[in-house]
């Protein structure tokens, strides 16, 4: 476990703020009695209270497995993915949301991209490939995607077209439960 | 009115004797300077300082003064002129002694047997065309064998070549040999190898000779010369290493081979007391990249200013421009209409 270095720093904010976009600064900037922190442990990235830290810094590298939220993990080429896990995260701070219709969960929850034909609501003028966190009707985080149309193109799509690109769902809970940690 | 007994009153409040001194006071007119070599009276100089340093300079100044006036002078319209003599006095050197240059090897060759140097003169006499030309370069007398109209072909020597040719090459193998020399004396001089493309950019072979130290460098020079050669032959060796396509993986290692150190990675402590230096570097790198939130990938590469909001502002103004003006061209009596969007 270590802090990140500044290139390391910049590859999680960039995909960060794809999603919360200047809320950023709430994860980072916060009270002293709540203050967070971002730790590499095992090529994945950890987002935790310093309480914890101190706490985790009494076990050994080896025997640590997960601490705090995983936000995602650092490919060998030292590219930045996000996992679902940060989902909790992104669906506090989201800067553009997704709603989709009970009939579309499922798909999605199965690895999906969301169709036109799911979509429920969408935040005014989202851009096109923006990053979105995906909600059912009832306001509960799906999962996490890339719009692939503009809020305005939408209206001219049939249907079946794509709306939003899947990246994660919670559906991955089940799926990678053995790789997921 | 009389003022005659003012003025001496005057003149002796403001006047300042001039000192007898033991030694005369030396002048040099040349640099304008006067030299007062009698010992100070100490004295004096302790109990009136002020007074006693300006009667000093006065007396040296007048001094000086009178043997300005004694030196020969010629009228001008502005005034007699005078053109001071040689400065007496020598002055130390401002800068260092030039190093002496070191010596190349036929210089230490010569020096070693007693060999005199004897200077060639750049221009020859030629016989033939009754003139001096000069010995290389231009017109130079060592290309008459190669330019001469006809050619003596001389027993035992093979028709088919050209000694025209022949001659050239010999005269391009002694300036190459002689830039070779000149390249191995210079990296002697710096004990340092360097190439002989430096000297002149030509076909000529480059030297990996390693340089010859002076004898009249110290050993411990000698030692740092060697000890960065070793250094860089080291990194050179390592590189060709691992220029391989398995990056040197499946090589063979040779004996007393170095061993590569790789830089070590230095990270901040996992946990501390305090937490702000880590805060404000995070909201440093969000700051920076902060510029490319809004539209991100969008942004126009020409720097589009006022991104934010999904409306390009330099480019909405542009647009607004053009509008106006074909408003303007296609009804030149309504202004400020809309023209027709297509």
């Amino acid at each position: 476990m270590r802090p990140l270095t500044e290139e390391e720093t910049k590859a999680v904010f960039e995909k960060l703020a794809n999603y919360i976009g200047k809320n950023l600064v709430h994860m980072i900037d916060r009270d002293e009695d709540d203050a967070y922190c971002f730790r590499l442990h095992k090529d994945r990235v950890y987002y935790l209270p310093l309480p914890m830290l101190n706490l985790a810094t009494s076990i050994a590298r080896p025997n640590l497995i997960s601490l705090g939220t995983c936000m995602g993990k650092f490919s060998k080429t030292g590219k930045f993915k996000l996992g679902v896990t940060s989902l909790d995260w992104l669906a506090k701070y989201a800067k553009y949301k997704v709603w989709i219709k009970p009939s579309g969960e499922l798909p999605f929850l199965y690895g999906n991209h969301v169709a036109k034909a799911h979509l429920g609501r969408i935040t005014e003028d989202t851009p096109e490939h923006q990053g979105v966190v995906v909600f059912n009707m009832s306001d509960v985080p799906l999962g996490f995607g890339v719009t692939a149309r503009s809020t305005l193109d939408t209206r001219k799509l049939e249907p079946t077209g794509i709306i939003v690109f899947h990246q994660a769902d919670v559906g991955e809970f089940l799926r990678d439960e053995d790789t997921m940690f | 009115m009389d003022v005659t007994q003012e003025l001496a009153d005057y003149a002796a409040a403001n006047s300042t004797a001039v000192l007898q001194r033991a030694n005369p006071v030396i002048t040099d007119p040349g640099l304008l300077a006067a030299f007062d070599n009698t010992p100070v009276d100490a004295e004096e100089y302790s109990s009136n300082l002020e007074s006693h340093l300006l009667a000093l300079t006065l007396t040296s100044t007048q001094a000086l003064i009178a043997s300005l006036f004694t030196l020969p002078t010629t009228s001008s319209s502005s005034g007699p002129i005078t053109s001071l003599p040689a400065p007496i006095t020598l002055l130390p050197r401002e800068k260092p002694l030039p190093k002496p240059k070191p010596l190349t090897k036929w210089e230490r060759f010569a020096k070693a047997k007693g060999i005199s140097h004897k200077k060639k003169d750049r221009d020859v006499w030629d016989e033939e065309r009754q003139e001096w030309v000069a010995r290389w370069g231009k017109g130079g007398k060592n290309k008459d064998k190669e330019e001469q109209w006809l050619h003596e072909v001389k027993a035992g020597e093979e028709a088919d070549q050209d000694p025209a040719k022949t001659a050239r090459g010999e005269r391009k193998a002694r300036i190459a040999k002689n830039l070779k020399q000149q390249a191995a004396n210079l990296a002697a001089a710096s004990s340092k190898p360097i190439p002989i493309s430096s000297l002149r950019d030509g076909p000529s072979s480059k030297l990996s000779k390693p340089s010859r130290s002076l004898g009249e460098e110290s050993q411990e020079t000698k030692k740092a010369g060697r000890d960065k050669r070793k250094a860089e032959l080291e990194r050179s060796m390592l590189i060709s290493k691992t220029s391989t396509a398995s990056l040197g993986r499946f090589d063979e290692k040779i004996q007393g081979e170095p061993k590569v150190k790789g830089v070590k990675r230095k990270f901040e402590p996992v946990a501390k007391t305090d937490y702000s230096g880590e805060k404000e570097s995070a909201l440093n790198v969000l700051k920076r990249i902060e510029s490319g939130f809004g539209s991100d990938k969008k942004r126009s590469k020409k720097g589009g200013e006022g991104a934010e909001g999904g409306l390009n502002v330099r480019k909405a103004v542009r647009f607004q421009g053009k509008q106006d003006r074909a408003a303007g061209k296609s009804s030149s009596g309504a202004p400020g209409k809309k023209g027709k969007r297509k």
